[in-house]
């Protein structure tokens, strides 16, 4: 197996963007290929849902040819809500296996055109059928998972309302931010109930977006040094557990063992707080702190831009945003920034990244380890 | 006057899964049909106050640990009362599955709360109605047990939050 390195990475701004899908991933894609002297010899798009979002489908070749790249083969990859991750693990293996030698990542998304209940009714399809017609919503079955956890003591409501104050206080120092403004523990504590014990402030917003990395065999300094891929059960009855999410215990095992290091060497985190909770209970299933102590750390102030572990520093789904499938890239698109020195405003020091994805309520999950090699 | 569930068991590993499944999820196994008794545990609930099209908030789902292992989802008429590891009575009404135990008066509240009333409905509910009304006969007359579900009748007439699917 081939090593595979970032030769370039670019997103556009998250948010409420006026802009078509396709040109959101065009700015992008240009702006990763500016980057780089390297020609793509293959191209893989993920969008999650833009038969529905935005009525286009065949959409590799939709892509490639607006990219002006129709002569680069093309695929779509799609994982649900981690489809960015999957994409990317898509031209690792491109590149590892040897079939390819620079492959052209892009991941794009474009729903806030669509009303609120529309868009939560196409995501809510990545939900297992039977719960779904119970009503279950992603916040609905979030708040079934955040539930168990505060019964275990693994969390606190203030503890969920904190990790929504860090990340929106890190999103006010990002340019490429959907929320560029810090709120309150108060605020967030009081913001209306969705699906009690969730409140609003503690779900990521919609937003519109894209991101691209530039994947090659050649050695830049900067490796994609291990990823790793975890499933679960579609249905969420089904699991033995509510509150430890299998399909990321199972990514981060596979990722550590490709690095070959272990989660101690990690000094920065992407993780996927779609659902502030979610970032306490992730912390643990990757192994980045131990069971039972994540919590402890977000309390002592260890996730911080200033922390021992700083934990989002792009501001996270919740303040970044989340675009779908651009999130799993524009997540390796900010590691790819802290380590090389370019995220501006919110740097810190670290030379091993990690980003972790769901898909669905973490039926596919990933996990990506970037190491700053020279 | 607990129901009976029909769920699916799989030959190899024993898992029992609710509502039935052809294929069991743990391996590519075929199921065979299995009935369980419809009384378990809750590991978790919320009530949705941003609900889906087709349910009008506040809606209260529960997740029940039936007797086997098989986990359902269900709604409820609320969730204040309930806890976690909560023992609760499922009840089928019109196809879907309740928490707690209910009065006639919360069959006929829950058949209309559902969109699109047809006669199949209106059949489910009086059915429903009707063993409701023997069951407590058998029973000596005696209410069901009201540690088992939080809705006891008592607490639901004391709820001054009429909702607005009860009409």
């Amino acid at each position: 197996m081939r090593d595979v390195w970032i030769a370039a990475a670019a997103m556009t701004r998250f948010g409420r963007r006026s802009e078509t899908l396709e040109d959101l991933m065009a700015d992008a894609a240009l702006e990763a290929l500016r980057e780089t002297d390297r020609q793509p010899d293959a191209l893989v798009v993920t969008a999650m849902d833009p038969e529905e979002f935005v009525g286009e489908g065949n959409f590799a070749s939709h892509i490639g040819t607006y990219l002006g790249l129709s002569y680069v083969p093309a695929l779509r990859v799609e994982t649900a809500t981690s489809s960015g991750a999957a994409a990317l693990y898509a031209g690792f293996a491109l590149i590892a296996s040897g079939f390819h030698h620079n492959v052209l990542v892009v991941g794009g998304e474009k729903m806030t055109h669509v009303s609120t209940p529309r868009v939560s009714e196409i995501i809510s399809r990545v939900i297992d059928p039977h719960e779904r017609s119970y009503g279950a919503t992603m916040p609905a079955l979030a708040a079934l998972v955040t539930r168990a956890a505060l019964a275990k003591g693994l969390i606190t409501e203030t503890d969920m309302a904190r990790v929504a104050v860090k990340n929106h206080a890190n999103g006010a120092r990002n340019p490429y931010a959907h929320f560029q403004r810090p709120v309150t523990l108060e605020g967030v504590m009081s913001s209306r109930l969705i699906a009690d014990p969730l409140r609003l402030q503690h779900c990521c917003p919609i937003s519109d977006g894209a991101a691209a990395v530039f994947l090659t065999a050649d050695p830049t300094g900067l490796k994609l040094a291990g990823m790793g891929q975890g499933s679960d059960y579609l249905a969420v009855r089904y699991r033995s557990s509510l509150t430890g999410f299998r399909a990321t215990q199972e990514a981060a095992k596979a990722a550590f063992k490709m690095a070959g290091f272990g989660p101690e060497r990690v000094q920065v985190a992407e993780i996927h707080d779609a659902f502030a909770p979610f970032e306490v209970l992730a912390l643990e299933d990757t192994g980045l702190f131990a069971p039972g102590k994540a919590a402890k750390a977000a309390q002592n102030g260890e996730l911080t831009l200033e922390g021992r572990l700083p934990v989002n520093p792009s501001g996270g789904l919740k303040a970044r945003g989340h675009a779908l499938a651009a999130t799993g890239v524009a997540q390796v698109v900010e590691l790819v920034w802290q380590l090389t020195g370019r995220a501006v405003g919110r740097q810190v020091k670290a030379t091993v990244g990690l980003a972790h994805s769901i898909g669905g309520m973490a039926t596919n999950n990933w996990v990506t380890l970037l190491e700053q090699v020279a | 006057m607990t129901e009976t569930i029909a769920a699916s068991r799989c030959p190899d590993c024993g898992w029992v899964v609710a509502p039935p499944v052809r294929i069991c999820p743990r391996h590519p196994v075929e199921m065979a049909p299995v009935e369980i008794s419809g009384y378990g545990s809750v590991l978790s609930y919320t009530t949705l106050t941003a609900t889906p099209a087709g349910f009008k908030p506040p809606l209260h789902i529960a997740v029940v640990e039936l007797p086997g292992g098989a986990r359902i989802f269900c709604h409820g008429k609320e969730t204040r009362a309930l806890k976690i590891g909560r023992r609760v009575a499922i009840e089928q009404v019109d196809g879907i599955f309740y928490f707690a135990s209910l009065g006639i008066a919360d069959r006929v509240s829950l058949f209309w709360k559902r969109r699109g009333a047809a006669p199949e409905r209106t059949r489910e509910a009086v059915k429903s109605a009707i063993k409701r009304f023997f069951s407590v006969y058998k029973n000596g007359g005696t209410t069901p047990p009201t540690e088992n579900g939080n809705g006891t009748p008592a607490n639901r007439e004391e709820s001054n939050r009429p909702s607005v699917e009860r009409r």
